[in-house]
């Protein structure tokens, strides 16, 4: 149902915050428009943007051909118009499709020319619903790496709404990471009235507060880290976590002001782990607080595979709470 | 024109105009209904402004050979003998549209009013660039033009964006961009098109087909595919001699109409000739590779001299006194490129890049760099 003013504060949905954050956006600033496979009447592989259609019109809710590259090509050159297209990959797995506009013309256009590309493309991604190697992917460190791009993965849907609200008043082409396993399971009181950043800016937010180690993650992991602090208090393990919804920039203070608190540091990602984020987070951490440390850097995350189709095989190697209970203790007794 | 013996293809430096090449040039003009009204849109003012860019044009592409000679940068890619499908093309559009040109369309740059010095600075990566030393390919939206890529092909759907945001805002402007026969097959002229065909878009896909391809001719299979290229999107194809200035711009400015109309996107397919190697360092290579009967017959077809030949011959069309005009308009522009040289080296002097500027820049905004 189309409204002019946002509701109170009411508890949604993770991918209800990203629909209502789009919604929203659009009502606030025709600029806006979205693009994407079957985004248009179908409302999507999600169903992220029903009824958008409906209420703005086929000249901002636009159906793309299964053309990825030209799709981020013709979003960079509106955005360049100052249009702020909003651009849905049906599955983060097929960026791949569109990887050259996305790395070389719209990620480089400000530094070669100084002309912003306000662009935001949403990646459904991440794994745990048994999808398969093209449709579980966590690609995010194959755009941290590329300046000029900037990248979020949020795990809470307070956080999924206000980003990207910010992702699309940012100036910037920005990667935005929506944890599909998050869609449905997480809900958060979300207050659609409140006012939201106008820029992505890099920090990261203390969840629980501990003393014995630092636990660090983002999306989905974040919550089994959460849960894995839990166990640890029943242990007498203090445990601090810290989520980082913004990956790119990133902002490392609070992590090195924690890290230096608790001596001992965890990365935790569903990503793969070599080369993957994790792995830029522990070397700044030994760049910057390797004095502080007691114990070496530990990252928890996906073994070097392809996600496996079969669900069992998926979630053996999915990071556990068990698996960060376990790594947790290794270092607390190190 | 006045030739440059040190810098010209040895087909331009004795040129003399062909009687056949011309009768067929003079034949076009008179046939095509298009051509007649692109010159009485032009008048005696646009055909100076071709002949003026075709000239600005060339020596431009001469300046940065001297420079390549002398060692003042390392290398360039030239636009010489396909001159016209830039020149042509660019003044057939309106105020506000959109260009995007390939690296060897650089007239596109200051055809369309950015000035002269700044394709001259970049090659020369000075920090009062447009780019401040960041990119040899520029571009200044100010003047409606967008910086090019090195993956060929890929500014069709970009271009398309623009025509894209043109349509939304109702603005009649269009947006075009030139691609090379050879990128014609990348799958993001292939994206791109298919999209602007779905949305109507006010878009003109440039076909230059250069015949050749680094060190490789196209085959003839290929030659006639590019025909249907259009028909393959199911959008108006228009196909002209891309050596003939008065041609390409007869075909640009029927697509903008047609773009205009809401009959968009339209691809021109305008046939031409590298008279060259792809860059200022392989140009003896392409001579040993490709058949030399390619470059005497294209040799012939100098876009300039058959333009300047066909305004002697018709010197109403530039209100008489044609020899002496197209002498102080040459001379005009040569020393304006001159200047704008001269300009562009003092800049390298006094306004060498910045290295601490250079990091910065990352994110528009100003934040999180």
């Amino acid at each position: 149902m189309p409204t002019d003013t946002a509701p109170a504060a009411e508890e949604i949905s993770y991918v209800d915050a990203i629909h209502h954050a789009l919604g929203d956006a659009m009502r606030a600033d025709e600029s806006v428009m979205l693009m994407g496979q079957d985004i248009a009447g179908h409302g999507g592989a999600f169903k992220i943007t029903r009824g958008y259609l409906e209420e703005f019109g086929a000249s901002r809710v636009r159906n793309t051909p299964i053309a990825e590259s030209g799709t981020i090509g013709i979003a960079s050159g509106a955005a360049l118009l100052g249009l702020r297209p909003v651009i849905e990959m049906q599955f983060a797995d097929f960026i791949t499709c569109g990887f050259n506009q996305t790395v070389n013309v719209a990620a480089k256009m400000f530094f070669r020319t100084g002309h912003p590309v306000p662009l935001v493309i949403r990646f459904p991604a991440g794994g745990g619903v048994g999808a398969g190697a093209f449709h579980s992917q966590n690609n995010e460190s194959w755009f941290t790496q590329v300046p000029g791009l900037k990248v979020v993965a949020p795990a809470f849907a307070g956080d999924a709404y206000r980003l990207l609200r910010a992702a699309i008043a940012d100036p910037n082409p920005v990667m935005y990471f929506e944890h599909k396993f998050l869609y449905r399971r997480e809900k958060a009181v979300v207050d659609r009235g409140a006012p939201t950043p106008t820029r992505i800016e890099g920090g990261s937010q203390v969840l629980r507060e501990g003393e014995d180690v630092t636990i660090v993650s983002y999306g989905w992991m974040t919550h089994r880290a959460l849960e894995a602090a839990e166990r640890l208090a029943e242990e007498g393990i203090s445990a601090e976590v810290i989520d980082l919804p913004v990956l790119v920039p990133l902002g490392m203070d609070g992590i090195l002001e924690s890290v230096r608190r608790t001596s001992r540091a965890i990365v935790v990602h569903e990503a793969t782990i070599t080369s993957g984020f994790g792995a830029e987070l522990a070397a700044r951490i030994a760049e910057e607080a390797m004095d502080s440390l007691d114990a070496p850097i530990r990252r928890i995350c996906y073994p070097d595979s392809p996600p496996p189709f079969h669900k069992g095989l998926e979630a053996r190697r999915i990071p556990s709470v068990e698996g960060i209970v376990e790594g947790a203790r290794a270092l607390a007794a190190w | 024109m006045k030739r440059y013996p040190a810098y010209d293809p040895i087909e331009y430096q004795d040129w003399s105009p062909d009687p056949e090449v011309m009768r067929s040039y003079r034949g076009l003009v008179a046939e095509s209904e298009g051509i007649q009204r692109s010159l009485e849109r032009l008048g005696p003012a646009g055909l100076e402004r071709l002949q003026r860019g075709l000239l600005r044009n060339r020596l431009h592409d001469i300046a940065l050979k001297r420079w390549v000679r002398t060692g003042v940068i390392t290398k360039a890619w030239l636009g010489c003998g396909e001159e016209a499908a830039t020149v042509g093309a660019v003044h057939a559009l309106a105020d506000g549209d959109v260009v995007g040109p390939m690296i060897r369309n650089a007239a596109a740059t200051f055809e369309r009013g950015v000035p002269l010095e700044e394709s001259f600075r970049a090659y020369l990566a000075t920090g009062d660039s447009v780019t401040k030393g960041r990119d040899l390919h520029f571009g200044d939206l100010a003047h409606g033009v967008v910086a090019p890529i090195s993956h060929v092909g890929d500014l069709v759907p970009v271009l398309a964006g623009f025509a894209l945001a043109f349509q939304l805002r109702g603005e009649s402007n269009v947006a075009i961009t030139w691609t090379g026969e050879g990128a014609t097959r990348t799958g993001t002229v292939h994206e791109g098109l298919s999209l602007a065909a779905a949305r109507r878009a006010p878009l003109i896909v440039v076909v230059q087909d250069n015949s050749v391809a680094l060190g490789t001719v196209r085959s003839d299979r290929f030659r006639s595919a590019l025909e249907g290229m259009a028909g393959g999107y199911g959008v108006p194809g228009i196909e002209c001699d891309g050596n003939h200035v008065l041609d390409v711009h007869r075909a640009v400015r029927e697509a903008r109409e047609l773009c205009v109309a809401g009959e968009g996107p339209v691809v021109v397919l305008a046939r031409t000739f590298r008279l060259g190697g792809h860059a200022t360092h392989d140009e003896a290579e392409a001579r040993r590779l490709f058949d030399a009967e390619l470059f005497a017959e294209w040799g012939k077809r100098d876009p300039i001299g058959c333009f300047e030949e066909f305004l002697k011959e018709e010197p109403h069309r530039i209100g008489g006194g044609a020899e002496e005009k197209l002498a102080r308009w040459e001379e005009e522009v040569i020393a304006e490129v001159e200047a704008a040289a001269e300009r562009s080296l003092a800049s390298r002097q006094t306004a060498p890049p910045d290295p601490e500027a250079m990091l910065g820049d990352v994110f528009a905004g100003g934040s999180g760099s």
